[in-house]
């Protein structure tokens, strides 16, 4: 379980988080959605642990600014792609919490085996990772993120950079993730698949949550709306699937 | 690889390759010369045995070749193992010691000791030189504001900084026109100035920078992730930067104010490693050390010798040899890559 309390984060002079108050129950997906510069991005990073906040954010009781210990991944909108690295070595990286540094236990080895399989990697080991296209190290960036095993997995836009095959594939392989009791949460700017595949969605607009619940009652919210300036409008597929498009703005 | 695992991302026995050629570099750079002395005798007289050298080839070997050979394999292991350092922190293949301004600022204060000091002050160029590049550095970090906070910013205050620093000195240079020659023969370089004496001072700070890198080389692959990946594997990623840049930085400003400005080894010697290892983790940090050592024992061997009994600069030598070199192992790597 990950509560937030009365979470604060500035920049500088600027309130970027304000009160914050969430509750995100273990093996759970919960989305982040909201307009550019919501504060989506920076609520990741402080539930991370990086960013100084006031408030508290506590996984399963302990406080992350206290707890070094926790094994938390992250999967980042804009990777490092270092020249020259294999990917083999790339998703190695990824042991270094639990094996320590420059150690690379035969343990390891095989889990990074079983996550290259499990990503369809397998092949491409040698391959050096600047050479991939978007979706191989999307693919890349979330094996690395799994050999951590880690209890909670925190993804800035898994799918921004993909099409849309791509996306429905990095999707289902966190939705396994997630059943094997990994805490989920994302941020997308796709609420559509959002809503598909998580089961909470969280509202954020200037620095704030405006609404917390369950993705589908959510999608519904006026609240919503109001979060894209009713920009937005959802529409119900005959299967009774809700799909978000912008709105066009009526001119003149 | 066994089934179901994937191969060691690094092997001792690379490690110990690179430290077996450094041995065999030092017995060519030791051993050749406008005078050649014999492989046996030299280890004969190194490990205190019988049947050692004698009088003026013991001379030769003792208080002239082994301590330039030893300077060498200094600031070679200093500028490669800075340049590999440089291009993990600034994520940047293309970085070099010489980034942050160190090379312009101690040519600046290179040529302000040749200039004004006549034979006095000449004594103390290293000193001058070793100032002016930490002073660049420092200039640099103090132009770039909040320590880190971009890289790229750091390395166009770095430019700036260099630029300015190279300003001054051709100005220097304009107005003392005797000075153009010594200030140019010691922008290209030279390990002539090698005795005992700066074998000490200089290996002193350049072996602690080397440890302090070497001891961080595994956590500086955190470097290789963004910023939130290091810091979920447990790194803080500003603080190994800080740490790194300053031994870096420290190690080069050694180097470049012990034997002037050679350039190239930074680049070319940590591509040169990771490209015949196929592999990128600074674990070879090590290796990169002990290769860079050996380039240069084997560059400055080619600067006694191939001109004797002139002296050629090794900078002319690392780059003559050095470029088409790199680009040969570019060249290989990026075919293995398609």
């Amino acid at each position: 379980m990950i509560n937030i309390e009365n979470l604060s984060v500035r920049f500088d002079n600027a309130e970027v988080l304000q009160s914050i108050n969430l509750d995100i129950p273990e093996g759970t997906w919960s989305c982040l959605v909201g307009p550019n510069g919501a504060g989506k991005t920076t609520l990741l990073r402080t539930m991370l642990g990086m960013q100084p906040y006031s408030g508290s954010i506590k996984y399963n009781d302990r406080e992350i600014a206290k707890n070094k210990s926790l094994n938390i991944a992250f999967v980042p909108q804009r990777p490092s792609i270092p020249a020259a690295m294999s990917v083999a070595e790339y998703v190695m990286l990824g042991r270094a919490k639990l094996d320590g540094w420059g150690k690379e236990s035969a343990h390891s080895r095989n889990i990074v085996h079983e996550m290259l399989e499990a990503t369809q990697l397998l092949g491409m080991q040698s391959q050096l990772v600047n050479t991939l296209s978007g979706g191989e190290m999307q693919r890349v960036l979330i094996a690395r993120a799994l050999v951590q095993e880690p209890e909670v997995m925190l993804l800035d836009e898994p799918t921004s950079a993909l099409d849309l095959h791509h996306q429905i594939a990095v999707l289902n392989k966190v939705e396994e993730i997630k059943s094997t009791g990994v805490t989920i949460v994302s941020t997308m700017h796709d609420i559509t698949l959002g809503a598909m595949y998580a089961e909470r969605i969280i509202i954020m607009q200037s620095g704030r949550v405006l609404l917390d619940g369950e993705s589908h009652s959510v999608i519904h919210s006026p609240e919503l709306r109001s979060a894209f300036d009713d920009r937005i409008s959802v529409h119900l597929l005959e299967n009774g699937r809700p799909v978000i498009i912008a709105a066009k703005r009526a001119t003149g | 690889m066994k089934k179901n695992q994937i191969d060691r991302v690094w092997r001792w026995q690379i490690t110990a390759s690179a430290a077996a050629a450094l041995l065999i570099a030092c017995l060519l750079g030791v051993g050749f010369g406008p005078v050649n002395l014999n492989f046996g005798s030299i280890i004969r007289t190194l490990l205190g045995l019988p049947n050692g050298l004698e009088s003026e080839d013991r001379t030769l070997l003792l208080e002239l070749r082994l301590p330039r050979v030893v300077l060498g394999a200094l600031v070679g292991a200093a500028l490669a193992t800075s340049g590999a350092v440089y291009q993990s922190v600034f994520r940047n293949p293309l970085a070099d010691p010489y980034l942050l301004g160190v090379a312009s600022g101690a040519g600046l204060g290179a040529t302000i000791a040749i200039t004004n000091g006549g034979g006095d002050l000449h004594a103390l160029l290293p000193i001058f030189a070793f100032l002016g590049g930490v002073l660049a550095v420092a200039a640099t970090f103090l132009v770039a504001g909040r320590l880190f906070a971009d890289p790229s910013t750091l390395l166009l205050a770095g430019i700036a900084v260099g630029s300015f620093a190279t300003a001054f000195q051709t100005y220097l240079q304009q107005r003392n026109s005797a000075a153009l020659r010594p200030v140019y023969s010691w922008i290209l370089g030279e390990l002539t100035v090698a005795n005992w004496d700066v074998v000490k001072w200089a290996g002193f700070y350049i072996l602690i920078a080397l440890a302090v890198l070497i001891r961080i080389s595994k956590v500086l692959d955190a470097l290789m992730l963004s910023d939130e990946e290091a810091y979920s594997l447990g790194v803080s990623p500003q603080k190994i930067r800080m740490i790194a840049v300053a031994a870096a930085t420290l190690a080069t400003a050694t180097a470049v104010s012990a034997s002037g400005l050679i350039g190239f080894v930074g680049i070319v010697v940590p591509h040169l490693v990771r490209g015949l290892t196929k592999r990128a983790t600074n674990r070879s940090l090590l290796s990169i050390a002990f290769v860079g050592a050996a380039f240069l024992v084997i560059a400055d061997l080619g600067a006694r010798t191939l001109l004797s009994p002139a002296e050629l600069p090794i900078g002319v030598i690392t780059a003559f040899v050095g470029a088409p070199f790199f680009l040969f192992v570019l060249r290989a790597r990026n075919r293995g890559s398609q």
